[in-house]
This record gives C-alpha cells, sequence and structure tokens, in this order.
C-alpha cells in the first residue's frame, strides 16, 4: 500500500427523485481507498452499493459532494471535470457490473479487447493480453463463442477479464463472484488481491460473502446513509 | 479496431436481410409507380414517333387528331404537296374499335388507317415483329401482339373479315391502347360504316346516304430538307383554313392536353407515396435503432465514445439502405412487364430515389441515436 490516493469520497450525497417519491440513498458519504489497497464494500441489499459505484464510476450524477479518482477531482460538487465521463471510465477504471454487460453481438475474445482497441492499443496486443485473461480465467476455449452461448459464471469471468483488459488504476466491482462457485470465487478474489499489490490497484468491490472479506485491507459498509471504514489487516498473498 | 455495425449485422442477419427485403419492396413499389407515369408520358408520344412526319394538318381551330376529333378531306395530301418545302404527305385515319381477341375477350384498340402503297407508311419496321406491313388495299391487318392474334388470324370487323399480315410489339395509342394498323380505304368504311338496313331506311326516308368517304382525320407531312417546320406550318395555317401543328407543337399537345389529368393524377399519386413511403422507412430504421437502447446502453457503460455508437449505427443505416436498393431494383425489374400498361424504369429515378431515402433513414437514424446516447444507461438496462 502506498500512500496515494486511489478513491477518495467527500461529503456525497445522492437523492432519487423528489418530494413522495423522494429516495435519500447517501448523505454527505465520505471514503477513502488508497492505491494498492483493497476494499469490500458490504451493506444489505438497497443499501445504495451499486449506486455508490455507479457515482464512482461516473455512471452516474452525484447530488453533492466531491469525488477523486487519483489525483483527478472528477466530481465537484455539481458538475463533473470533463464533459466526456466516458474517457475516464475506459481508462482509468476496470468496472465489474452486477449484471454482466458483455456487448451481445461481439464474441467473447472481441468483448475483451474492445475497450484497449478503443484506447489505442494496437491489434496484437491486445489480443495478447485478451487472450491472457481469458487463460487466466479458464475460457480461452470459448474465445468464438457469443455471451448467449456461455453460463452465467463464465460470461462473468469474461466480464471480470474485460474489466482487467485495459490495466486500469481504480478497478469496481458490483458482486463480482456473485455467479461463480466458491473455489472460483476465492480464486478471482486472490487474482484481485495480486493486482493490487503487484500493479497498485485500488479496489472497492461489493460482495455478500463473509469468506472473501479475510482477502481484504479494508471493510466498508453503509449505516444511516453514511460510509463506515474498518480497517483489518488482509491476507497477503504470497 | 473492430467494425461493430458489421458484427451487429451478422449476429442477426436474418432480421437485418428480411428488413432490408421489406423496405427495399416498398423502393420497387415506389419504382415501379414512378415507371408507370413515366410510360404513360412516353405512351403518349409513339404514334407520333412512329409516324415520323414534320407536320400534321387538321381541321381548322382544333387540335386534333388525338386531342379533339377533326376531319379534313384526303385530298389536302395532294393540295400540301403542291408546296415546294413539302417533301411527302400522307391522309391517316384514327379510330377507337372494340377487337374480339383469339380467347373471346373484347378489347379496346386504336385503328391507325394509312395508305400503303403512300410515301408515309405508319408503321414503324422495327416495330414489326413477326409477318409484314400491309402490302394490299383491303382487309389486311397488322396487330399488336398483346392481342395474341397469330399470322394468318382472321379477324371480323364490320361487315368483312380481315387477315392478321403483321405483328407489331409496343404500339401503343396515347392512352396506352394496342394499335391496330388497316389500310385507309378500309379505315374509312369503318369509321363512316352503316349497316344495310339503316341505308334501306335512310333511302326511304328520302336522306343522302352516300356518306362522304373521302375524309380522313389528320394529314401529315415532312418538310425537305433545310425547311423551317414552323415557318411551313405558318403558311399552312395562313393560307388553307386549317390548322397545322408541327411535330413539337404536337408533343404538347399530347402531353399537356391529351394525358394532362392522368398524368397529374398518377404524377401526385407518385409524389405522395414517395412522401410516404419515406416517413415508413425513417419510422423502421428509428424503431430499428431504438430497438438496440439496451446494446448502446452497454457500449456507453464499458465506455465506448458517442462517436463509435454513431458510426456503427450510421453504418448500419447506410447498409440496409444500399441492401434495400438493390433489392429494391431486382424487384421491380422482376415485376414491371406484368403491368398491362407500359412501365419504365429508368436508373436516375432509381438514383433520385435512393438519395431521398438514404438522406431521410440517416437523419431518423442520428435522431433515434440521439435519443439513445441521451438516455440514463443504467434505467435503460433496468439497474
Ligand atoms: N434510478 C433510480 N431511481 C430511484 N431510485 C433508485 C434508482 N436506483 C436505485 N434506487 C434506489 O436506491 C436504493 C439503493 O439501490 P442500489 O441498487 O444502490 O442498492 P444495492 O445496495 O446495490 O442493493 P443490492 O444489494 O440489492 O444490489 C434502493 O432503494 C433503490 O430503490
Ligand atoms: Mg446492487
Amino acid at each position: 500500500m502506498t500512500n496515494e490516493v486511489g478513491i477518495k469520497v467527500e461529503n456525497l450525497t445522492k437523492i432519487f427523485g423528489s418530494g413522495e417519491s423522494e429516495v435519500r440513498v447517501l448523505e454527505n458519504a465520505s471514503l477513502e481507498v488508497k492505491k494498492g489497497e483493497f476494499a469490500a464494500l458490504v451493506a444489505p441489499s438497497g443499501a445504495g452499493k451499486t449506486t455508490l459505484l455507479m457515482m464512482l464510476g461516473c455512471v452516474i450524477e452525484p447530488t453533492s459532494g466531491k469525488i477523486w479518482l487519483g489525483d483527478e477531482l472528477v466530481w465537484d460538487e455539481d458538475h463533473w471535470s470533463t464533459p466526456d465521463t466516458r474517457r475516464i471510465r475506459r481508462e482509468k477504471i476496470g468496472f465489474i457490473f452486477q449484471a454482466h454487460y458483455l456487448i451481445p453481438f461481439l464474441n467473447i475474445v472481441e468483448n475483451v479487447k474492445l475497450i484497449p482497441l478503443v484506447n489505442g492499443w494496437p491489434d496484437e496486443k491486445a489480443e495478447k493480453k485478451a487472450m491472457e485473461l481469458l487463460d487466466y480465467f479458464d475460457i480461452t476455449d470459448k474465445r468464438d463463442a457469443m455471451p448467449s452461448q456461455l453460463s452465467g459464471g463464465q460470461n462473468q469471468r469474461a466480464a471480470i477479464a474485460r474489466a482487467l483488459s485495459n490495466e486500469p488504476k481504480i478497478i469496481l466491482a458490483d458482486e463480482p463472484t456473485a455467479a461463480l462457485d466458491m473455489e472460483r470465487a476465492v480464486s478471482v478474489v486472490k487474482m484481485l488481491r495480486r493486482i493490487v499489490e503487484e500493479q497498485n490497484v485500488a479496489i472497492i468491490m461489493v460482495t455478500h460473502d463473509d469468506r472473501l472479506l479475510p482477502y481484504c485491507d479494508k471493510i466498508l459498509s453503509i449505516e444511516n446513509r453514511k460510509v463506515v471504514t474498518t480497517t483489518q489487516s488482509a491476507h497477503l498473498i504470497v | 479496431m473492430i467494425n461493430l455495425a458489421y458484427k451487429d449485422i451478422a449476429h442477426s442477419y436474418l432480421k437485418f436481410i428480411v428488413t432490408a427485403m421489406g423496405v427495399g419492396m416498398l423502393l420497387g413499389i415506389v419504382l415501379i409507380m414512378i415507371g408507370v407515369y413515366r410510360g404513360m408520358v412516353i405512351d403518349a408520344q409513339v404514334l407520333l414517333d412512329d409516324i415520323g412526319a414534320d407536320l400534321w394538318v387538321v381541321q381548322e381551330n382544333t387540335l386534333g387528331p388525338f386531342a379533339e376529333s377533326s376531319r379534313v378531306h384526303e385530298d389536302l395530301k395532294n393540295t400540301l404537296w403542291v408546296n415546294p418545302e413539302i417533301d411527302k404527305t400522307a391522309a391517316l385515319a384514327f379510330l377507337n374499335l372494340q377487337i374480339k381477341t383469339p380467347d373471346g375477350v373484347m378489347k379496346r384498340v386504336y385503328s391507325v388507317g394509312y395508305d400503303p402503297h403512300g410515301d408515309l407508311p405508319a408503321i414503324n419496321p422495327e416495330r414489326l415483329v413477326a409477318g409484314r406491313s400491309i402490302e394490299k388495299s383491303h382487309y389486311e391487318i397488322v396487330v399488336s401482339e398483346k392481342l395474341g392474334f397469330r399470322l394468318q388470324d382472321k379477324i371480323r370487323l364490320g361487315r368483312n373479315i380481315y387477315t392478321v399480315v403483321g405483328i407489331t410489339k409496343g404500339a401503343v395509342s396515347s392512352g396506352g391502347d394496342p394499335v391496330i394498323y388497316v389500310s385507309l380505304k378500309d379505315a374509312q368504311e369503318l369509321q363512316f360504316l352503316y349497316s344495310n338496313a339503316r341505308i334501306r331506311n335512310d333511302r326511304a326516308r328520302g336522306l343522302k346516304v352516300d356518306a362522304d368517304n373521302h375524309l380522313v382525320n389528320a394529314v401529315v407531312a415532312t418538310v425537305v430538307k433545310g425547311s423551317d417546320p414552323d415557318a411551313v406550318a405558318e403558311n399552312i395555317r395562313r393560307w388553307k383554313h386549317l390548322s397545322a401543328f408541327t411535330v413539337s407543337d404536337e408533343r404538347n399537345i399530347l402531353t399537356k392536353n391529351v394525358i394532362e389529368t392522368a398524368s397529374k393524377q398518377i404524377g401526385m399519386f407518385t409524389v405522395i407515396l414517395v412522401g410516404v413511403s419515406t416517413i415508413i422507412i425513417a419510422l423502421i430504421i428509428y424503431t430499428m435503432t431504438l430497438e438496440k437502447i439496451k446494446e448502446i446502453s452497454i457500449m456507453k457503460l464499458v465506455g465506448l465514445p458517442n462517436m463509435t455508437i454513431t458510426k456503427m449505427i450510421a453504418q448500419e443505416t447506410v447498409t440496409l439502405g444500399v441492401l434495400a436498393f438493390i433489392f429494391g431494383n431486382l424487384f421491380a425489374h422482376a415485376i414491371w412487364d406484368k403491368f398491362p400498361k407500359r412501365v419504365v424504369l429508368e436508373m436516375d429515378d432509381a438514383w433520385a430515389l435512393f438519395s431521398i431515402i438514404l438522406v431521410a433513414s440517416i437523419l431518423a437514424s442520428l435522431f433515434g441515436v440521439y435519443k439513445a446516447i441521451k438516455a440514463d444507461p443504467s434505467a435503460a438496462i433496468g439497474g
């Protein structure tokens, strides 16, 4: 772990709707995850985990507060730092969504190498990276299959591979292991742990599974619309 | 970079091709409709071009013979011929008739009577697909292939039996009816024919019976090389108390006076059809784009730039347009000759239609993309 900021949030508030249909998800929530730190986000269903991740990933707009990704202040009270928030997402962030969200008309390897290609990687480099990741997640034989031909767990692994394909410095993972069996879930988390250590990446991972918590440095939970941080010493990977 | 448009089309090519075929058929119908309009204008001028005269001389104060009934005396052809600027002349008689085709149906035909021994034969030799022109002064007939007769068939017209000696292709009247040719003498007899009973009856009442059998509907002429048809026509008008039209006057009369309402009708219908199909195609493209809102949301979520998404949709739209254009032309060319009247398919019309449709489609798809891009990605994918 370093002392550099990975993800930092100050007084973040998110209110959906207004009047009778108003939903207050977060109110003045603050948190910080440093580069090289692996944080778990644990909270009951409906507490606002996905909403928080979507705001960190610049997908939905906060109501107020500040968000830093690395040293870039991306959300400042009422505006994004850049109109092209998708650039931040594809260049800095690896996002694993609650559903796999693979592009249905691209095969697995195309899905994985798409973002590197958009980021301007040459085809061989993107292909090599994609094949490495598919190999790691044990779905090399599915490289030419369409997402509709894969099982839920295989698609989820492909989606994780895609999130890692652009070698991001920030990984936001919304229940990445929900569709996997325990053995695979542990192996995915171990892999994320290795990336954290080797590549100095900041990770926030939503999980409902207590057995995965020992691999994390921090546990974030949402209580009374605020984020509560518990620091612990993680099982380091040797 | 991966070509997303190609991948998307390949992923659901059946749906894409069926859509292209549907749009193509619509385009095909529009092309046929434009062709019907063009055919109408061309049909109106077929006889004029086949006869190939420079001047049309008809009854004074009429626009005959196609726009108004006109009668002039047959020997006008000799009177005109005295003019040194006139080269050849011919007297022509025109008449609408019903003819019984070999399969027993009565069909409306337009008969042209001309002098088979004259200087200006009315039959365009290029149109003769079988047999020959009329050679005898009586009871020979040349028919259009559309009527279904064969050479040597016998046809009853009036009191006489005619023998089919020639078959033409493509000769039609200004209204699109098939043309038959008979000798001028036969045509005059058909035109002024009275039954024996009527003649007896008229005689008994003391009426003058022998109808003037030497009337024709028009005398046509060619001018000698180097003369100005307009000046000759003007001359005839001034001195002979007749109406005289040059071939371009006559063309004007045919397209303006004779078929004007009919062609306006078809023309208006064509314009509306083009408008309606443009709207329908634009709507199809628009909904096709909006159908992809989920895929577009996913692409936004993973961080694809708007440009990449827009390019994909625009490429798909153009591909669909090109495919539909090909299908439309194939479709139009497959069915155009099944229509009873002339349909003229011109590539220029097809290209013009293609440009209109393509512009509308691209606008529609861009509007669709705009809406899809503006949509909240997390809402569009349901969470
Ligand atoms: N677009 C929206 N409009 C209105 N309310 C919303 C919207 N998105 C989420 N919410 C509400 O915000 C709250 C938090 O939702 P969120 O999806 O962040 O929960 P979560 O912690 O991810 O739950 P789960 O564990 O079930 O995934 C919920 O009450 C939800 O109904
Ligand atoms: Mg959630």
